[in-house]
């Protein structure tokens, strides 16, 4: 089996007093898995993702990542390993031009002036935008925001990448080029996402949510084909399965 | 455009005029940042019935607009919001001071117009200096300075994040005024019972904006210190520039350069 990189066991998180957005989720996930966690609205995917990278330390059970359990003071340890790209690009880019917001976690990191170069063309390469490196942020169509926020993310070479709903914006020219990069990620990768087709091309495991609860955790394929399952929580099969 | 939109592409074009590799542009941060400090103190430091003093200073921007090659006339444009409030410092000084303090020939000038004028040029050679400080030198690089001069890391900070979310705080004013002006065909300007919403909207949304991209910022690496770093060598020829300005303000501020040049002419 391979190198565990995320454990996360009875892991329980509420925004609100009594109300649990995550309810006793367990599980855990290797080296080179591709993992979709899908769910209707409210279900929780965005939340796991959040909790996975540190943006809340207020929950209960115990998340370790690398072996290194996820608290304050091994934050930093933490997020140079992981990736995460938020759901809204607008709200990730916040620099001046394409190329120095993907040079900002390489360069926050201290790493010299020719490694940080190195990495924000290597990850501009990656994802096609090679072209856009000068061009201010705000001039990107949404599209292209959300490949120069994946670009952002592959400057940090993480060893996990953790994407909330990837696929928002992207019309299917940019959707088959991100489906290219993410299977070409060989580490570790976790996709929220209600776009189940796109969870069909890119993970091989696949865990349900509902009402922050795992309801099923297994092979993609098989949890895509399962209308009945899915339509119990609130989804519907994949356009590619329902035809 | 609209405005809004016009807004940030100004404020984008300032940000670009700083990276261009200029002249100006190529000096270390630090020396631009302390000559605009030592230029200011220099230039409010004249006394209010001073004019003459305080118009000599503008040979700083004269010469800083001729060299970096950042245009006056946009800086006008730019500042045009600006420069009429920063004269409107002093307006009412010429009715409080009625003393004559000059003659020119027949025109007599009271106390209050002198201090008036002399305050009204202060100001915009205040307003140009900083203006071409920003124009010239990026928020990192100023931000960089501060922290060699040891400015605490907190206040840096604040400057370098107030400078990034002004972009967020107006792309926000134009998506709620776009999303007013939608569902409102045919008006001019939003309605005055609007604007307490409108500008609560705003004010939420920009907050919730802020604190996603703070935490966009602490995804990747960013914990409270930025790792400022300017591109090139710093060069003999910073601290030579360095040294000719502060001899140049001195001058100007302690010798009356006018008068010995009207002497010398005559």
């Amino acid at each position: 089996m391979s190198h565990i990189h995320i454990e996360i066991s009875d892991l329980t998180f509420e925004y609100e007093p009594d109300t649990p957005v995550l309810d006793h989720i367990s599980l855990s996930a290797g080296e080179h898995e591709s993992v979709g966690i899908i769910g209707a609205n409210g279900a929780g995917k965005s939340t796991l993702l959040k909790l996975l990278v540190g943006l809340h330390l207020n929950y209960k059970g115990s998340i370790r990542v690398e072996e290194i359990p996820l608290k304050k003071e091994t934050l930093s340890r933490v997020r140079e390993r992981i990736g995460y790209v938020f759901q809204d690009s607008e709200s990730q880019l916040f620099m001046t031009t394409v190329r120095e917001d993907v040079a900002f976690a390489p360069e926050n990191y201290g790493l010299p002036e020719e490694e940080v170069d190195r990495r924000v063309e290597r990850a501009l390469e990656q994802v096609h935008i090679g072209h856009l490196r000068d061009k201010s942020i705000y001039r990107l169509s949404g599209g292209e925001k959300k490949l120069v926020s994946i670009a952002t993310i592959l400057s940090m070479t993480p060893d996990i990448i953790l994407m909330d709903e990837p696929t928002i914006a992207l019309d299917p020219k940019n959707r088959r080029n991100l489906i290219r990069v993410v299977n070409e990620f060989g580490h570790l990768k976790m996709i929220a996402s209600h776009d189940l087709d796109f969870i069909l091309d890119t993970c091989g495991r696949t865990i349900l949510l509902d009402h922050g609860r795992i309801i099923k955790d297994g092979p993609t394929e098989e949890l895509l084909t399962d209308q009945e399952l899915l339509e119990a929580h609130g989804l519907e099969l994949p356009l590619s399965m329902s035809r | 455009m609209s405005k809004i939109d016009h807004a940030i592409h100004e404020f984008q074009t300032i940000e670009q005029m700083a990276k261009r590799d200029g002249r100006v542009n190529r000096i270390h941060p630090l020396v631009k940042l302390c000559l605009t400090v030592l230029y200011i103190a220099a230039v409010v430091s004249f006394p209010k019935y001073n004019l003459a003093g305080a118009a000599v200073m503008a040979v700083y921007p004269i010469v800083l607009f001729n060299i970096s090659g950042v245009s006056f006339a946009d800086a006008v444009k730019r500042l045009r919001i600006v420069l009429p409030l920063v004269l409107i410092v002093g307006i009412l000084n010429p009715f409080f001071d009625r003393r004559i303090v000059l003659e020119i020939g027949a025109l007599k000038v009271s106390g209050g117009v002198l201090s008036m004028l002399t305050l009204m040029i202060k100001a915009v050679l205040t307003v140009f200096s900083s203006y071409l400080l920003i124009a010239t030198t990026p928020i990192e690089e100023i931000c960089c300075a501060m922290n060699c001069i040891r400015i605490p890391q907190v206040f840096v900070i604040e400057v370098l994040l107030i400078y990034r979310y002004i972009t967020v705080l107006l792309s926000e004013a134009r998506r709620v005024t776009d999303a007013y002006l939608l569902r409102a065909p045919g008006q001019k300007g939003i309605a005055f019972r609007a604007w307490g919403p409108l500008a609560g909207q705003m004010l939420m949304r920009s907050m919730d904006r802020a604190e996603q991209i703070y935490e966009s910022m602490r995804v990747r690496g960013f914990n409270g210190q930025f790792r400022l770093r300017r591109k090139g060598r710093n060069s003999p020829f910073d601290i030579i520039y360095f040294l000719v300005w502060v001899l140049v303000f001195i001058t100007l501020r302690f010798l009356p350069v006018l008068e010995m040049v009207g002497r010398a002419a005559a």
